[in-house]
């Protein structure tokens, strides 16, 4: 219970310390952000276990894990898995789901109601729907998946072999080639 | 005992999920509605592996209710889920993942309009208001399209983390 208690702390840090990066020392590159404060709770995760006792002074015998060894990876294991599938994926929802991002703009519409070319106008608070594939390829870019050479967009090598992984997954998954 | 119960919680939740990817993915290329059968095979997989502890734990003998064990299991299960999904819309969904895709399909290069016609015309829209209205978070009326009470109430807590983040507008 030592390890459910420690991660879900360094959870709560690790979101308020987000939350204070992104409103006050504002950067493009929020998931590197996200990553060096994932980091620093990381070390600071394992300073406070292996600083505190096996009870934390207050849990009974029968919440402390034995071996004592294992509730370490255990504390590593549950916070790993609330960052990278709790607070990164929130981040990633927020800042770039496609559907999320539609709903709020139809909220946000008079009437809360669109149409298919109202929407496409309108999207993501009015940079319209174009700006938003401008910055899946601008990522792609930055991320070295692909390049521009004159007007084409074209695979690097390490483009070539994650777009050649994902097609046989989406294969072996017998979902439609786009 | 206590030791063994730990061990068994971790060793049950990883065989049940092992179970859960087994059976979500021979589900998904059988054509089932992924979203249905992902929720269906996990509520399954994760009270299969909480019985498992339970029935181990009463099989050895044990008197009391052991309630790190069940934590163990549940949380393992969970997290193991939590990153599980985001690789499956990733596969799914995602516009990235396509436009690189088709890229490889298509000799490695596409001129950018042809990559803006694809991924950023009409039918893409269309396609994520359908499966918006599909989920029952948009109602169409006509040729428009109104939220739900429960696109509304996703839609103004994902304004408000985008707010309290200072995300800017994103999408």
């Amino acid at each position: 219970m030592k390890a459910i208690c420690l991660a879900s702390a360094t959870t709560v840090i690790l979101l308020l310390l987000a939350t204070l990066g992104f409103r006050f020392f504002p950067s493009r590159r929020r998931v590197r952000q996200m990553m060096m404060i994932y980091l620093a709770c990381l070390l600071a995760l394992i300073g406070v276990w292996s600083a505190t006792p096996d009870d934390l002074g207050f849990l009974s015998r029968s919440l402390t894990t034995e071996p004592s060894w294992l509730d370490l990876p255990l504390a590593l294991f549950f916070f790993s898995a609330a960052f990278f599938g709790g607070a990164l994926q929130l981040y990633n929802l927020s800042d770039r789901g496609l559907s999320l991002r539609i709903l709020i703009d139809v909220l946000e519409a008079p009437n809360e109601s669109l149409d298919v070319p109202e929407l496409m106008a309108v999207y993501g608070g009015g940079q319209g729907i174009s700006g938003m594939y401008r910055k899946r390829i601008e990522g792609l870019i930055e991320e070295g998946f692909v390049c521009r050479a004159h007007d084409s967009i074209v695979l690097t090598a390490k483009g070539v072999n994650t777009a050649a992984l994902f097609a046989r997954i989406r294969h072996f998954l017998r979902l439609r080639p786009p | 005992m206590t030791t063994s119960h730990t061990f068994i919680a971790l060793l049950s939740a990883a065989a049940w999920f092992s179970i859960f990817i087994a059976a979500h993915i021979t589900g998904w290329r059988a054509g089932f509605e992924n979203a249905r059968w992902l929720m269906i095979t996990y509520t399954t997989c994760l009270l299969g592996s909480l019985l498992t502890v339970i029935g181990i734990s009463a099989g050895a003998g044990s008197t009391g209710f052991d309630l790190l064990a069940l934590a163990v299991t549940f949380l393992t299960g969970a997290c193991l889920f939590v990153m599980y999904v985001p690789a499956v819309y990733t596969v799914l969904t995602s516009l990235s993942v396509q436009t690189m895709i088709l890229l490889h399909r298509s000799s490695g290069g596409l001129s950018e309009g042809a990559l803006y016609d694809r991924f950023a015309g009409r039918p893409v829209v269309e396609d994520r208001l359908a499966t918006l209205v599909a989920s029952g978070y948009l109602v169409a009326e006509g040729t428009r399209f109104r939220l739900t009470s429960r696109g509304r109430a996703l839609a103004r807590i994902f304004a408000f983390v985008k707010g309290f983040w200072r995300l800017g507008p994103g999408g």
